[in-house]
């Protein structure tokens, strides 16, 4: 005799299935929900992300935005053989410096050692796999010793940092020799 | 070309006179800005790609963009190390770019280094080759916005992606910082960083390019060994690089990824 | 040009790493999952191996190896949210899984299995839970309300019903359980750029191994239960179950050693990566560890146990350590995979190293209590489930499946 059963035969199958059936539809409607609103609309992701990396702040200017306020030494620069060496190479981006319009600090200018490992960088002969057309090099303290210079001098006192021949050919001038030529 | 008298006329005058006229536009016709004043965001930066400002729409249109990287003549210095991670911030330790020096000697051995990446550039010769060495170059490596990017394939959650305009970008709101793109990048230009947590790359400066200045990296480089221009200018340099007989090669090309960054004298020891 | 092993000081000199190459991104993490979703899919095959195969003599364990498995496949999600530099945006997966990538299935993937591998428990299980429903107090007699949906109808016609029901689930829970391990293969055959990885045979030597570690864990802590709980073993059972792993133990070396060997033998461009890598940092873990002693070792113990008359208590003990060493076996081969995989750098001339902490985010004593985890769980759920059949419940799965 079969006893008396409360549920009928498949009320468990039809229940598991109702719930797997509103769980897809709860699924998809917050999905739709939390979707951001730009996915998709030019491919698989959030087009507004492109905005976002457009709105990155700048951080590095060019040498021609630190010219707007530093005119005298620009000309220099701009006149001298290291025209192409960027300011902020040496002296760190301009974001750091100047902020709306205004300086919220100063950047800082190299000094003594710190500049000679600077121009060592690119100058240094010893390091090979520099192509000689690019650059000229010279390797220490064989470059003092040549030019008959205390070999404990910083680069820059017989060199202007931002215009590095200008002091050399004014004072060629005074004293009457010619161009080097090595 | 700038005009240099007229800009030593500008310096002879009063310094702050001349600073407030530039910024309220009275020297609007000067070669100084080119700018209208007010726009403070790019703190006075001129553009160095004419006509990019102007481009309002998600992708670039007019111009079609290529990366050209010429071996010949990096020195090794690491400006483009150093301006990158400045424009970035990038945390110690990654490298959205990064130079690698390279060393063989007259046995065929090849030595790489790349200490920190080239940031501080290369202060101290190898001394520990046996041999004499027969040549040596430095190779700057950087994303090579491949034409078929294997990590925007891999991304599961669609964080990394292709702009119509050919530059791969991250979405820094969605990255889940799985990895998977860093284990498929070929050229391991990719990395996890730890300050946003979220996957990161070098994106060829495109924040700076939609506002019409180049890469910080190009715009350092001392030597023009990186460049970056316009094919759709025929007298770009990065045209005739692309279209008349330079030898150009690119990294790995096995891989079937068709890198969009091509280098100019690269040699084979270079992988 | 490359430098042979063992050679002059110009092999030192050559080592270069891609600089972003240095740190290792997957982690212990990265290696416990496929370990733990291969045990899931391993025991839900040896259940399928009777619900739907019928070998007699894998009955006692039908029940026991799918409860196995969900308490291993509760734990499955826990190592990945680890990792994830954002876990809070996992469901990003869901949102909005990648259609090219092999990762972006996990979620479906996972959460469908799942409800199979929960569903099927819950059907098998449905008159042993009405009977003890009858007998429960108030909390467990919520809680079995709920499992058995309310429902305490066990006539022929809703029994019959049942055994569709679970011939269904076990039928497509077999390549269910095929595809949430196989996937995870392809997420590492996938990728072009590692030439470890990239192989088609990757997501069937995970799957096989996956089988092996499903068995292999059944079996041990099959015996190990019984032990503590001072009950005897269905020792036909456990010869089968010997039997069925060495197979598919077979299987698996022969994949992970033909991989290795067709490497070797084309040696195309990326072989001396590979070999700077096996015979380098990997050569303790892979040579010595995974296959000198914890696969042949195995192998010949499982031949041995398989192919020759042998006492009860020796099949036994020995087919419990057999089991044992297989489990190390499979969890050294997902190390070597995962992690030997990344520490060859991109830049073909060198390797990195992984050396994890104790107590780093996704360090050593994470990774253990992680693998206890589902122990924990799984004595949780045998208070729910009763692991072993009684004579009455056998009686009424007699043709189930």
């Amino acid at each position: 005799m079969q006893p008396d059963y409360r549920s009928k035969y498949n009320t468990h199958l039809i229940r598991i299935i109702v719930t797997l059936v509103v769980l897809a539809a709860v699924g998809i409607v917050v999905r739709a929900m939390v979707l951001p609103e730009s996915f998709g609309r030019y491919g698989h992701y959030r087009a507004d992300a492109i905005q976002d990396e457009i709105n990155r702040p700048i951080r590095n200017g060019t040498n021609a935005s630190c010219l707007v306020c530093h005119p005298y030494i620009r000309k220099m620069h701009l006149e001298g053989v290291h025209r192409t060496v960027s300011c902020e190479f040496c002296h760190g981006p301009v974001a750091d410096h100047v902020q709306d319009g205004r300086v919220i600090a100063l950047l800082p200018k190299k000094q003594g050692a710190q500049i000679r490992t600077l121009c060592l960088r690119c100058h240094n002969r010893i390091i090979r796999a520099r192509p000689r057309e690019s650059i000229k090099m010279i390797s220490m303290p064989q470059h003092l010793e040549e030019k008959h210079v205390r070999t404990d001098h910083v680069c820059n006192q017989c060199h202007n940092v931002h215009a590095p021949l200008m002091w050399v050919r004014q004072a060629r001038e005074i004293v009457g020799v010619g161009e080097d030529k090595s | 070309m700038m005009d240099m008298d007229a800009v030593q006329e500008e310096i002879n005058r009063d310094r702050r006179a001349f600073i407030s006229k530039v910024f309220q536009g009275t020297i609007a016709g000067s070669l100084l800005l080119v700018i209208p004043a007010g726009a403070m965001d790019l703190a006075g930066i001129p553009e160095q790609i004419p006509g990019m400002r102007a481009e309002t729409g998600p992708f670039i249109t007019r111009r079609k963009f290529a990366f050209v990287v010429d071996i010949t003549r990096c020195i090794g210095c690491g400006s483009c190390c150093v301006a990158d991670r400045n424009e970035y911030q990038v945390p110690e330790g990654n490298y959205r770019t990064w130079v690698e020096r390279y060393i063989i000697d007259d046995h065929d051995n090849v030595y790489v280094d790349s200490p920190d990446g080239g940031l501080d550039g290369y202060q101290e010769p190898r001394t520990d080759i046996p041999y004499p060495v027969r040549d040596t170059f430095f190779v700057p490596k950087l994303c090579n916005m491949c034409e078929k990017p294997s990590c925007v394939q891999v991304c599961p959650v669609g964080a990394t992606f292709q702009t119509e305009d050919g530059f791969v970008l991250i979405d820094q709101k969605r990255c889940v910082a799985c990895g998977y793109c860093v284990q498929a990048c070929p050229y391991s230009v990719r990395f996890i960083n730890p300050v946003t947590r979220t996957a990161d790359k070098c994106t060829w400066c495109y924040h700076r390019v939609r506002k019409g200045l180049l890469p910080a990296c190009v715009n350092v480089c001392p030597v023009q060994a990186r460049k970056f221009g316009d094919l759709n200018d025929r007298e770009s340099e990065v045209y005739k690089i692309l279209h008349l007989p330079h030898v150009v090669s690119v990294l790995k090309p096995g891989m079937g990824n068709k890198p969009s960054l091509h280098y100019v004298g690269l040699r084979r020891e270079v992988v | 040009m490359s430098p042979e092993h063992g050679a002059t000081v110009a092999e030192a000199l050559t080592r270069y790493i891609f600089p972003n190459d240095l740190h290792v991104h997957w982690s212990l993490m990265i290696v416990l999952y496929p370990y733990i979703t291969g045990i899931v899919a391993g025991a839900f095959i040896v259940s399928s191996l009777y619900h739907v195969f019928h070998i007699r003599a894998l009955k006692p364990i039908s029940r026991y190896s799918l409860i196995f498995a969900l308490a291993f496949l509760a734990c499955a999600t826990l190592p990945l949210l680890n990792h994830l530099g954002h876990p809070e945006r996992a469901l990003n997966m869901m949102l909005t899984p990648s259609p090219t990538s092999a990762m972006a299935g996990f979620g479906y993937i996972y959460s469908a299995y799942g409800i199979v591998l929960s569903l099927e428990i819950l059907f098998i299980y449905r008159p042993t839970l009405v009977a003890l429903k009858k007998e429960a107090t108030d909390v467990m007699s919520a809680v079995y309300t709920v499992l058995t949906i309310g429902s305490d109808n066990l006539s022929p016609r809703a029994l019959a019903l049942d055994r569709k029901v679970i011939a269904f689930l076990a039928g497509i829970g077999i390549p269910m359980a095929c595809t949430l391990h196989g996937y995870v293969g392809f997420i590492f055959g996938g990728v072009k750029a590692n030439p470890l990885w990239a192989t088609p045979l990757m997501p069937v030597i995970f799957l096989l191994s996956a089988c092996v570690s499903g068995i292999a864990g059944i079996i041990l802590s099959y015996v190990l239960i019984k032990k503590f709980a001072g009950e005897s073993v269905d020792m036909e059972c456990i010869r089968t179950c010997i039997k069925f792993l060495w197979g598919f133990f077979i299987l698996d070396f022969v994949f992970e050693m033909l991989e290795l060997f067709s490497h070797a033998y084309m040696a195309t461009h990326h072989w001396h990566t590979l070999r700077e890598l096996l015979w380098g940092p990997l050569f303790g873990s892979y040579w010595i560890a995974q296959v000198g002693i914890f696969s042949v070792i195995p192998f010949f113990m499982l031949g041995w146990l398989s192919l020759f008359r042998l006492s009860d208590a020796t099949v036994r003990i020995w087919g419990a350590v057999a089991s044992f060493m297989i489990l190390v076996q499979v969890l050294l081969m997902r190390w070597n995979v995962v992690i030997g995989g990344q520490l060859m750098s991109k830049s073909e001339r060198g390797v990195t190293y992984y050396h994890p902490g104790w107590f780093e985010k996704e360090g050593i004593l994470p990774s253990i209590i992680i693998m206890l985890l589902p122990l924990v769980i799984l004595y949780v759920l045998s208070r729910i489930f009763p692991l072993w059949q009684t004579e009455d419940t056998a009686a009424g799965e007699e043709s189930a499946g």
